[in-house]
Parts: structure tokens; C-alpha cells; sequence
């Protein structure tokens, strides 16, 4: 059945319009100038029939649809929490391209800041443990000579006298 | 002859090549344990002799490709008679079977170049053994869970071809090779780390003898994830080169964590400390190597360049517990050798930059590889499906390049051990200055963005920080003899290949990081409608649609626009933004055309159906400054990783120490 | 000791993770309506002509919920699988078609009238249509693709959302449970 509707669907989407994944549909007449305000909206939600894309960049037939719809509604005033939450009611936490910041969606936005101070925080220890041995290291001057003859006389004897 | 395809012959060479990587674990594993040298010098040749039979691999499917043997599985499922000569040739790693061929290939040169060219040191036993395990499973899955030497019956009369969005550009050729070298290439540190591990020699040697293959592998890495983006930014239409797709992330963690460790290992050579940090470092290098990999071949993550399904995932999945769990546990086993007495002058000091830094890049690896598996975490944990999309990776780590970029400016004018207070404050001074100087002739030009005048004054910063780094290595030199100061300059550069090609790819990061920053924070995206022959503006030029064309080859049709660029009423160029449909597949692929200008590029992709009979056409419109900066910048930074790799005559016997203080090296 | 354990349970912890990931399949499809047990949007569409004699020029939603379960089917002319599961649903229609009323929603397919005729011809669909020319309803339904069908009780309420085509089975379990309930 798939291979009989394929030349049709060919067909359809080259005269049709449309392109990218083969879910989408035409969008052949529409008048649209986007404003970069529902672009910058646009750019926050994810295309619903697209693999990992903004609404801003897919060029879906829904996505299409959504900015239109993003347009409108800034239009008519809404605020872009408001523009934003109007998708989610609807489809969920999914649509949003950065997760809500509540529940166990805090780990994420907190966790990496959590690693980055603990991380600093180790280092910051260690450094005081180590700034405090080399203060208890005695001669070192010494020791540092003594290893580069050491390793002078190692070199003379593998290179030989060239 | 002609009922028997290529397959049985391509198997044949598979299978040899097996069997000599399993020889080579053998008289590998055997000959170290024993120290037996005839086992080893067997061992070597078996490194040898895999590639040859790797390399007749490559070559039965290259030729079934270009013969249209469709007998062959791999051919059958994946090529097309009528695709041109060179879309043939990159079908050999357009899909899952053949680029695992293609990397166990690569990875099987590598080993043969080693198992040549390795001083014949204590370590190199055991790291050419490593090697043979990795290769080993590399062919064995090709070989046994995704064939592509199968032999069809019937054998169909043609095959669908590519994925369209794989045949539409050159760089299908240049990406895919640059990335599995750069992943093969880290396998060498990390071979010689398990080495190191295991003969009970976990000093500095298998970090020096590797020094070259590591910042090798991390080039072609760099080059790969660039170029990775100068491809989606030309061919996915959409005017952006980065998406923090879930593929691009787990190739992006090695190169975090592999230039974390080709800095921390300059700590562990000067200074002798460090050397539990940087073999786990390279495990975890490697490890994510495989991670990644394994993300992207089996379908756990949803990406626009995940590909593949089956088997070779949980075949994946094995081997990398199995490698992460044997390296730590490794590292376990020898943790006592390995601890050694670190001692630390004082914090501000190229150590202690070094070492922020590397907290810095581990940091941001945590950041990309939570936001990469949050999804995953979340749907196992509560079920619920949630995005984490570039919103939130670019709110978690901006701010942390932010201060990489500052530490990128002070760390190299810092000397080893401890920082002359009246240098250092001296240099501070000089690069506050430029740093503020730019940031208030950006803010006097306009630009308000907190994120943007940042990245201005970090790059005036570090501009600073270069020109302070290169006065310190010639004033001194000039003092002593009557040169000029271009060849006091280029014998500096000459002579120390290392520091200066480091000097070049820093430059080449402030390059990019302009670059990111105005394509990013000034770009403009339009959709515009535009009736055929009449002209629209936008911004400071001009469209005019002369006509819709149609074209067809023997396998595609594309439909596409003439779109004439004016400026000032000069015509700047004629742009082709097409839609293609090629035959065989029903996907259409909207092809963009970009105009490159200095200072920005104008973008243009269809956006709705063309035909030949279109009264207007509906095109996508995205103006971003800057943006062929990033690669410019790659350019730099491959001709500046280059520059380091390159000997000097002086080299193996250079004895230069830096006085204490100095503030070069 | 405690290095071994930590490397068991990273090693333990990962292997769990993906090996999940693994067996749950593909991401991304199957995401459950964020309306399930909630109030559905309504909508008010304009009907194909040859609907147009039970309900009027439109066809308002607001004034069917409520009495009896409904079954929202969103489909669109080059969308393949719809052709696939329209005759189960005209099945189901004329099966139950006193207890369950079926809505059909041409959804992302604007302006194809002529496209949408042929399709309703083909399969002979007797259940109501409307055109969503701009496609708001199928953003108010959270539509991820079509064919999609939205199970809705008669208390107005979703009882489940289908991805996909629907079989016959389906249906048929569907609307048991819609009826029973």
C-alpha cells in the first residue's frame, strides 16, 4: 500500500509545497511576515512533528501554523508567558525546548552549578594542601639539580658522543 | 562468475581481518604477560596484516558500490544505479553497516601505524594489545551483527540511494572521515594509559610517548565538530550550525574532556603531579568516545542524526560498561603508584590555571551530558516526556565560557611555580585596559547585550594577553642580538613550535567566539513573500525574484528560485535556493544558498512548493554577521594544531629551562 | 573497597539507564496528551456540504459534549495511514453510531477541498467532517502528527489519545470503555 501512495505522495508535496519530514503538510498562499517577536517565541518551542527542531527553524507545516498562531496572539496582546503556557496546556511539558523549572526538573538547572562549586570546592582544598606540602618540602632547588644531572648524564650515555 | 557477487569475497576479507585482530590479543596478551618477544614481534605483524585485510574490505565494497553489485547487502539496502561517481563513493559510510566499516578501518590503520612506527618501550606491549581489543570488537560487529557483505536473493535491480540530506554537499566526504579519526586518534593515549595501568608504570611515559597522537586525535576532532556545523548550517536549512542535537552533544564530550587533558598533561610533565587525574581523564575520554557512539547507533536518543537500530546498540552498550568498568577498575587496582606528592607553589600560577580550567571544561561535559540524558532520566524515573533543547544548554554553559575565555587570556602569561607580583600585576593592567577599551567602543557603537560586550571585552582581553605573551618572547631576544623584529619573531616561532601553535589556536578561539557571539545575537530571520519578478527589501539589500526553474538529473528533480542580490544597486550575486527530490526516496530536501559576505552571510531557503508555473515564491531569509568567523576559525585552529605538531631539528635535544618568574616558557 | 563498589554502582546505574532506553523504543512517539482526564477544547468548524444537512454549516462541538461519549479522528489527504484506518473507523460508525458519535477533522491540508472529497468518497464516510483550514484545532488538540484519534467520555472529559492508525480492535475496546463507563 505504501509503495503505490509514495509517486502520490511525490506528487502531492512537490506541487503541493512542503517539504522535510513526510508528515508535513502544504503551505502554499500563505501571506507571512514574520515579526522577530515570534520568532524569538518560536525559538523556545520544540516542532511537535519534527525530530529536535524550533518552531522557529523547521519549516513544517505545523510550525507554520504555530508561529501564525504565535502572531496572533501577540497581537491581541497576550505576553510571552502567556503565548508560552497556551502551547503547554496543550501539549505539554515536551513542547517547551528548556524543561519547566519545577519537580524533579530542578536537577537539571541546578545540578551543573551544583558540580561547578563542588568541583571548585575540591580543587580549592586540594590547592591549600598542596601549596601547604610545598611549603614543608624542604630544598627543593637542590632536589630539582640533582634530578636534572641525573637525567644529563642518562641522555650523554644513550646518545654516545655525536 | 557473474552469479557470485562481491559479498563472499568482502566477508572473506572481514573475517581475516577477525582473525588476525584476534591473533593479535592473543600473542598480545601472551607475549607481555611472558615477555615474550617473538610473540610480540607476531603481535605487531598481526596489527599489520589486520589493516591489509581491513583495507581489501574497503575496497571489495568500494568497487560493489561503484559496479552496482546489488548482490551485496549493503549495496542493495543503500546505494542507487543512477546516484553520480562521487555520491557512490561516500555511500561506503552514507548508513550504519558501512561506516562501522569505515571505522574499523581507520582504527586498524592506527594500529598498524603504531605497531610500526611505537619506540620500543616497556609500555608498548601492552598498548598494542589494548589496541587489538578495541579493534577486535570494532570488526566483530560489522562482522557479525550489522553485515554488509551480505548476499541478497534475489538480487534487486536497484536500490534507494543515500539519504537525500547525505548527497546534497562535498563536506559528505570530509566530515565523517575527519570525526572517526579524531575518535580513533584518542583511542592511542588511552591504549597507552591501560599500559601504563596494567605493567605497573604509571609514571609520565605513556603521556609522553603519546603527547603527539593525543593532540592529533583532538585536531581532527576539533576539525570534525566544525565542519559538522558548516555542513548543517549549508544543507539543513534552517541558518544555524549548532543545535545542541543530542548526536552533536556526546561528540562535543570527548573534545571537552580531551582539552582538559591535553592541558592538565603539561602539568603532569613540568610538574610531576596529577598523574591519577590525567589517566582518568583519558579513560573518561575514551569511555564517552564510546558513549557516544552508542548513543547515537541505537535509537535512545531522538536526534536528526541518530541512525541505525538493533543489535550493534546493546553491542555498544557492552563494551562500554565493560571499558569503563575494566579502566577504573584498573585504576583502582594501582591507585596506591598512582598517588603521588603534589605540591603546589601558589594557586595563581600556570598550574593553577591549568587546573581551573580543567574544572572549568569538566564542568560544562557535566552540564551538556545531564541536559543530553535529563530526557531519558526523567522518562525512567516518572515517565514523563520532557525537551532539554539549546534554551537551557546555552543558559548552563555560557556562563561558563565566559571564564574560560578570561582564564584563556591569563593562564599562558603565567610561569610555572609561582607569578612575579609587579609582572603579573603589570600584564593585568594592560589587558583590564584593552578588555575595557573594548567593551566601551562596543557599548559607544550600540551593542547593549550583556553577553555580547562580554565576549568584546573578553576578546580585547585576550587579544591583550597574545600581544603581551609575544612582546615577552621578543623584547628579551632582541636585547641580546641586532635582529629585526620580524626575525626575531619568526625565529621565536620557529623555534618553539609548541608555544606558538598553541598561541595560534587560543587566537583562533577568540576568533570563534566573535563569531558565535554576532551570528548568534544579531541575526535576523525573515520569511518573505516575494510574486516572481518583482523585488523585495530586506535590510540593506535588495531580492528580485527573476524566475522559478526546474531541473532534473538521472536522480533528482530539484524546483528552485533565481533570486538576484542587489546592494547600493549593484548586483551582488544570484543566489539558487532548490528544493530536491531525489528518486528512490520520498523525502524533499530543501537545498539553501548562501551568499558570503565580510561582514555577514545572506541565507536564503525555500520555505513552500515551488513549481514551474509558481506566481511567488516564499522564501526564508536569515542574515548572520559574522558567521563565516567560525570557519575561518577552524581553519586557524586545524593550521595552528598543525604548526605544533610540526619538529623542530633542536627538539629531542633541547635542555631550555626558563628561569624562575619569567613570564614565558 | 569503596572504589569498587563506586565503579559497580556508576557501572550498575548507566547499564540500568540506557538498557532502559533501549527497550522502550523510540523517543518522542507515543507522547501521552497533556489532556488526558481534562476538559477537551472545543471547537466550532465548517462542515463538508454533504454533512451539512444534520448539523448545519458548522459543526459546534461545545453543543455535543456532554450527552455522549465522541470520537475525534484528525486525518489529512496526503497522509497515508489515514487511508489505511478511514474504513475501520466508517465500520465502527455504522456499528455504533447510536451511542458514539464520530467526528472527523481535516487538519493541516489547507485549502484541499477537492483532495479532501475525494478522500470522504473513497471510503464513503458517513460520520460527520470539518475542515481545520489553519490548522488551530489540531494546536488546541496538541496534534504531534495525523492520523490522530482522541477517546472522549460523554462527561466531556479525554479518556485516551491515540497515535497513529486505529484498528478495528481498538476501537472497538475503546468504545466499550467509553459506553460502559
Amino acid at each position: 500500500m505504501r509503495f503505490l501512495l509514495q509517486p502520490l505522495l511525490i506528487a502531492l508535496l512537490l506541487v503541493g509545497g512542503g517539504q522535510g519530514q513526510a508528515q508535513e503538510a502544504a503551505s502554499p498562499a500563505v501571506q507571512t511576515e514574520l515579526e522577530s517577536q515570534v520568532f524569538d517565541i518560536a525559538r523556545q518551542l520544540r516542532c511537535p512533528t519534527c525530530v529536535s527542531e524550533s518552531v522557529a527553524d523547521s519549516n513544517a507545516g505545523i510550525s507554520i501554523e504555530m508561529r501564525r498562531e504565535i502572531q496572533t496572539q501577540l497581537q491581541a496582546g497576550a505576553s510571552e508567558a502567556e503565548v508560552l503556557a497556551f502551547f503547554q496546556d496543550r501539549y505539554g511539558d515536551w513542547i517547551l525546548l528548556e524543561p519547566p523549572r519545577r519537580g524533579i526538573h530542578l536537577f537539571v538547572w541546578w545540578l551543573p552549578g551544583i558540580a561547578l562549586a563542588a568541583g571548585a570546592g575540591a580543587l580549592a582544598i586540594l590547592m591549600i594542601r598542596w601549596t601547604r606540602a610545598a611549603r614543608q618540602t624542604t630544598d627543593l632547588e637542590d632536589t630539582d639539580e640533582a634530578d636534572l644531572a641525573r637525567v644529563r648524564a642518562a641522555l650523554q650515555k644513550e646518545e654516545g658522543p655525536a | 562468475m557473474s552469479d557470485v557477487g562481491l559479498g563472499p569475497l568482502g566477508n572473506a576479507a572481514l573475517y581475516l581481518a577477525l582473525a588476525f585482530a584476534l591473533w593479535g590479543v592473543l600473542s598480545g596478551v601472551l607475549g607481555s604477560i611472558r615477555k615474550d618477544a617473538r610473540l610480540l614481534t607476531s603481535a605487531r605483524f598481526a596489527g599489520i596484516a589486520t589493516f591489509l585485510a581491513m583495507t581489501a574490505a574497503i575496497a571489495v565494497m568500494e568497487i560493489a558500490l561503484l559496479t552496482d553489485d546489488f548482490s551485496v547487502s549493503y549495496v542493495a539496502n543503500t546505494s542507487r544505479a543512477a546516484s553520480p561517481l562521487w555520491v557512490k563513493i561516500v555511500t561506503l559510510w552514507a548508513a550504519l553497516e558501512g561506516s562501522l566499516l569505515l571505522w574499523g578501518w581507520l582504527l586498524s590503520g592506527y594500529w598498524a601505524l603504531l605497531s610500526v612506527v611505537a619506540p620500543n618501550t616497556p609500555l608498548r606491549s601492552w598498548a598494542l594489545t589494548t589496541m587489538a581489543v578495541v579493534q577486535t570488537f570494532f570488526i566483530l560487529v560489522p562482522a557479525v551483527l550489522a553485515p554488509p557483505f551480505e548476499t541478497m536473493s534475489p538480487i534487486p535491480l536497484d536500490g534507494p540511494g543515500p539519504n537525500p540530506l547525505l548527497q546534497n554537499h562535498w563536506m559528505m566526504a570530509v566530515h565523517p572521515f575527519l570525526m572517526y579519526l579524531g575518535f580513533v586518534g584518542l583511542t592511542v593515549p588511552f591504549a597507552y594509559a591501560i599500559s601504563a595501568l596494567i605493567s605497573g608504570r604509571p609514571g609520565s611515559e605513556w603521556m609522553l610517548q603519546t603527547r603527539r597522537w593525543t593532540l592529533i586525535g583532538w585536531g581532527f576532532l576539533t576539525a570534525a565538530i566544525i565542519s559538522g556545523g558548516w555542513w548543517s548550517y549549508e544543507v539543513l536549512g534552517w541558518g544555524g550550525y549548532w543545535a545542541w542535537d543530542p548526536v552533536e552533544n556526546v561528540s562535543f564530550l570527548p573534545w571537552l574532556t580531551a582539552t582538559a587533558f591535553i592541558h592538565s598533561v603539561q602539568v603532569q610533565e613540568r610538574r610531576h603531579m596529577l598523574k591519577g587525574w590525567n589517566l582518568l581523564l583519558i579513560i573518561l575520554t575514551f569511555s564517552l568516545t564510546l558513549l557516544g557512539t552508542f548513543l547515537t547507533r541505537s535509537g535512545v536518543v531522538s536526534s536528526v542524526h541518530a541512525f541505525g537500530d538493533g543489535p550493534v546498540g546493546p553491542a555498544f552498550l557492552a563494551f562500554f560498561l565493560i571499558v569503563m568498568a575494566g579502566s577504573l577498575a584498573l585504576v583502582a587496582w594501582r591507585w596506591d603508584a598512582i598517588r603521588d606528592r603534589a605540591d603546589l607553589d601558589h594557586p595563581v600560577s600556570r598550574e593553577g590555571s591549568f587546573l581551573a580550567g580543567n574544572v572549568l571544561f569538566l564542568a560544562i561535559a557535566f552540564a551538556v551530558l545531564l541536559g543530553t540524558l535529563f530526557p531519558l532520566i526523567v522518562e525512567a524515573v516518572s515517565g514523563d516526556k520532557v525537551t532539554v533543547g539549546a534554551p537551557f544548554f546555552d543558559q548552563a554553559t555560557l556562563p561558563l565560557w565566559m571564564i574560560v575565555l578570561l582564564l584563556m587570556g591569563i593562564g599562558p602569561l603565567l610561569p610555572w611555580r609561582r607569578a612575579n607580583t609587579q609582572t603579573l600585576s603589570s600584564n593585568l593592567m594592560w589587558m583590564t585596559g584593552a578588555a575595557v577599551a573594548a567593551t566601551a567602543v562596543a557599548f559607544a557603537l550600540g551593542m547593549r547585550e550583556i553577553y555580547p560586550l562580554l565576549t568584546i571585552g573578553l576578546s580585547g582581553w585576550n587579544l591583550a594577553s597574545l600581544a603581551l605573551l609575544l612582546l615577552g618572547a621578543v623584547v628579551p631576544r632582541m636585547r641580546v642580538g641586532t635582529r629585526s623584529v620580524v626575525q626575531v619573531i619568526a625565529n621565536y616561532a620557529f623555534e618553539n613550535r609548541r608555544r606558538f601553535g598553541s598561541m595560534i589556536v587560543h587566537f583562533g578561539v577568540i576568533v570563534m567566539a566573535l563569531g558565535i557571539m554576532a551570528s548568534s545575537a544579531y541575526r535576523i530571520d525573515e520569511q518573505v513573500r516575494i510574486d516572481v519578478g518583482a523585488t523585495a527589501p530586506f535590510e540593506d539589500l535588495t531580492f528580485t525574484v527573476k524566475d522559478t526553474f526546474m531541473e532534473s538529473t538521472e536522480h533528482r528533480i530539484s524546483a528552485g528560485a533565481l533570486v538576484d542580490v542587489h546592494r547600493n544597486g549593484n548586483l551582488l550575486t544570484t543566489l539558487r535556493p532548490r528544493i530536491n527530490t531525489f528518486f528512490g526516496q520520498s523525502m524533499n530536501v530543501p537545498t539553501p544558498d548562501v551568499l558570503y559576505l565580510p561582514a555577514y552571510d545572506v541565507y536564503l531557503n525555500v520555505a513552500a512548493g515551488i513549481t514551474p508555473d509558481s506566481e511567488f515564491v516564499v522564501l526564508r531569509v536569515v542574515r548572520s554577521p559574522l558567521v563565516s568567523w567560525v570557519w575561518i576559525a577552524g581553519f586557524i585552529m586545524a593550521f595552528g594544531t598543525v604548526y605544533a605538531l610540526t619538529p623542530t631539528r633542536r627538539a629531542a635535544r633541547s635542555t631550555q629551562r626558563t628561569p624562575r618568574g619569567s613570564a614565558t616558557a | 573497597m569503596t572504589r569498587l563498589i563506586a565503579i559497580v554502582a556508576v557501572t550498575v546505574g548507566l547499564g540500568g539507564l540506557f538498557l532502559f532506553g533501549l527497550l522502550r523504543g523510540s523517543p518522542d512517539r507515543n507522547i501521552e496528551s497533556a489532556r488526558i482526564d481534562r476538559e477537551v477544547l472545543t471547537f466550532d468548524l465548517p462542515l463538508y456540504p454533504r454533512y451539512q444537512g444534520a448539523f448545519g454549516p458548522t459543526l459546534d462541538l461545545a453543543a455535543e459534549l456532554g450527552s455522549k461519549p465522541i470520537i475525534v479522528n484528525f486525518w489529512a489527504s496526503w497522509c497515508g495511514p489515514c487511508y489505511d484506518e478511514a474504513p475501520h473507523l466508517e465500520t465502527a460508525w455504522r456499528a455504533h453510531q447510536d451511542d458514539v458519535l464520530f467526528i472527523g477533522i481535516q487538519t493541516q491540508d489547507r485549502g484541499k477541498r477537492a483532495e479532501g472529497e475525494a478522500f470522504l468518497d473513497r471510503f464513503a464516510i458517513t460520520f460527520p467532517n470539518v475542515i481545520d483550514d489553519d490548522s488551530r484545532v489540531s494546536i488546541d488538540y496538541g496534534l504531534f502528527g495525523v492520523p490522530e484519534t482522541f477517546f472522549v467520555r460523554s462527561d466531556g472529559t479525554l479518556l485516551y489519545k491515540h497515535t497513529g492508525p486505529v484498528t478495528l480492535d481498538l476501537l472497538e475496546e475503546k468504545i466499550a470503555e467509553l459506553t460502559g463507563s
